[in-house]
């Protein structure tokens, strides 16, 4: 899960680079705000949930 | 309750007042347009000067001289002049080379003396993270604050800086650095993408050994090592000594330079207004992205490959608070950080003379407004929400008003400040609450929400409160007029260049720098045993304890 979370969030990344083809702002915006929320997600519903699978307070 | 009562209204009031501010005076008419303008006089027509007259200029006699000058009349005449030709005297060349070395030399002296301030900054996160950290733990903290300046420091001379600035060219208030000249890029949507320089290695490579550079090396060392130094906290109390020293190595290294380039030194973010016509690009003054959240989201990766400290959550998940044991040190610590700001944000001018940089009156001012409405407003947030104003969250709240508006501070207005500040007060104490009771990540200084979620809320602000009124030369990022935003005018380009900053840094940054510390932590393993962790990382870690005489509990 840790290595899809990454590529969740390199999506992400990917996704706002990519608006860069378009030619409206707004078309730009709204891109750029989906691969904000897409990375974030890698990182807090993804990678995140991994670690707290095996976090150190559930096993004491 | 009558007390609560009160101060939710003063906080609404105030964010009331806040917000309708900057509109008016967005759209108030200047009042000197309205005004008849008088006929103004027509211009003395200019009178060349000749070495003649340079030749007859007054200077004081070896007899006046002898007898001291306590009035400092007679000293810095035209006598101190450097010529070229003894046998002519001062000439006009003479005169304006004094004149140029004189401007490159204001702008070298400020530009050192303020880099000189953000590494005093080294000793308020010292203390300010070993004073939230417990005693038995002070220490570990403290070395690791201090041995970040050396560690981060050589990775930076050794690579980072090439990485960083190898391809920046033209930096004109500092004289030009001609030797860095060399970024590496590749062509996308037929754009080039600047990705890193390829000059500087050693500060030695292909011409780098050069009084220019070596004025910019030292500026821009120190901000790395303030991103450095974020990480630290977060990860305190149970990282192990040996893998800080690599995971900072390989930030001062690789993580830091990588995105330092892309926004300061000619890469492709900087370049998104000139290629794609967004604003002005990437726009970042002081580095609210570059430095703060650089450094709060490698402290969120960090963080999260460590885990919590033991006792940090309960079997359920619930959080509990871990206290730090010197709320003294945090608050001197804080007013540290606060005065040495004024090295950070005015300093990034790189100049006091030319090119704009008297603004620095400006920048100097916003920085210290937002200081105080960030520690203002997480102050009035805690009184309002727990019944007390809490200490720590208001120092936290001071740094976050000041990284937030570290971005922004040479762009926007004052009542922008007050605004950009009060908001990063309370946003980091909701972040704080986040991270610790939803993402149950364990962050005992609240690193990653004072440097990463207010780092992030700075970039993203100067697309809205950036006032088009400041100007550095008559462009920025080669794209001729100021920065503007979407409050003064702008169509929304801006805001959408600050936007791929955030997800570049959120994206891309969070991810090398996940995998770079994944990496340490399978081959020199992150964090300590349990037992170490239970005894304080003092003895185990580094030898002795941080209070010898003083029996403390664990």
């Amino acid at each position: 899960m840790i290595f899809v979370g990454l590529l969740v969030i390199m999506l992400g990344f990917v996704i706002a680079v990519l608006s860069l083809a378009l030619h409206s702002v707004g078309a730009q915006l709204a891109v750029v705000l989906l691969g904000l929320a897409v990375s974030l997600y890698g990182i807090m519903g993804v990678l995140n949930r991994a670690y707290l699978k095996n976090a150190i307070w559930k096993k004491g | 309750m009558r007390m609560k009562t009160t101060l939710k209204l003063l906080f609404l009031v105030l964010l009331a007042a806040a917000a309708l501010a900057p509109r008016s005076f967005a759209q108030a008419p200047p009042a000197a347009a309205a005004a008849p303008v008088p006929a103004a006089a027509p211009a003395p027509k200019p009178v060349p000067i000749t070495d003649a007259d340079l030749a007859g200029a007054p200077v004081p006699s070896a007899d006046a001289r002898a007898k001291g000058d306590p009035d400092g009349s007679l000293t810095g005449t035209a006598s101190d002049i450097t010529v070229t030709d003894a046998k002519k005297g001062v000439t006009i060349g003479d005169l304006a080379n004094q004149v140029g070395q004189n401007k490159i030399a204001i702008n070298f002296v400020w530009t050192l003396v303020t880099g000189f301030l953000v590494m005093f900054m080294q000793a308020g996160f010292a203390i300010v993270e070993t004073g939230l950290c417990r005693a038995k733990n002070a220490n570990h903290t403290m070395m690791m604050n201090f041995a970040v300046y050396g560690v981060g420091m050589l990775a930076y001379w050794l690579i980072g800086f090439a990485i960083q600035m190898g391809g920046v060219g033209a930096t004109a208030n500092l004289g030009g650095t001609p030797p860095l000249s060399a970024e590496f890029a590749i062509t996308l949507f037929g754009k080039p993408f600047g990705l890193f320089g390829q000059t500087g290695l050693f500060l030695m490579h292909k011409g780098t050994y050069d009084v220019s550079v070596m004025v910019l090396f030292l500026f821009q060392m120190v901000f790395m090592d303030t991103a450095l130094t974020i990480v630290t906290g977060s990860a305190a109390e149970r990282w192990k000594y040996a893998a800080f020293v690599v995971s900072s190595f390989l930030m001062g290294a690789f993580t830091y330079p990588l995105f330092a380039n892309w926004a300061w030194g000619g890469g492709w973010l900087a370049n998104l207004g000139a290629n794609f016509n967004l604003g002005k690009g990437y726009c970042d003054f002081a580095g609210s992205g570059v430095v703060h959240a650089v450094g709060g989201i490698t402290a969120l990766a960090v963080s999260m490959i460590i885990g919590p400290r033991i006792g940090k959550y309960d079997r359920t998940g619930k959080p509990n608070a871990i206290l730090g044991h010197d709320i003294v040190l945090v608050l001197l610590g804080c007013f540290i950080l606060a005065f040495g700001w004024f090295g950070f944000n005015p300093g990034s001018t790189l100049g006091a003379s030319g090119n704009g940089a008297l603004r620095i009156g400006s920048v100097a001012v916003n920085t210290m407004l937002a200081g105080m409405a960030g520690g203002f407003g997480a102050m009035l947030y805690m009184w309002t929400r727990y019944g007390k104003p809490d200490a720590s969250m208001s120092g936290n709240g001071l740094l976050a008003g000041l990284v937030a508006i570290t971005a922004p501070s040479g762009f926007v207005n004052p009542v922008g400040s007050v605004i950009i500040g009060l908001i990063a007060g309370v946003l980091v104490c909701l972040s704080v609450e986040f991270v610790d009771r939803v993402l149950k990540v364990d962050d005992p200084v609240g690193a990653i929400s004072v440097h990463g979620t207010n780092g992030l809320w700075g970039v993203i602000s100067i697309g809205f409160f950036a006032d088009g009124k400041s100007n550095y030369g008559g462009s920025w990022n080669g794209v001729a007029g100021s920065v503007t935003g979407l409050f003064y005018g702008d169509n929304g380009g801006q805001l959408v260049a600050q936007l791929i900053g955030v997800v570049t840094l959120v994206g891309f940054v969070f991810t090398l720098s996940f995998i770079l510390n994944l990496l340490v932590d399978w081959i020199v393993g992150q964090r300590v045993s349990a037992k170490a962790e239970l005894e304080g990382l003092d003895l185990p870690e580094m030898g002795a304890l941080g209070y010898p005489e003083f029996e403390l509990k664990s």
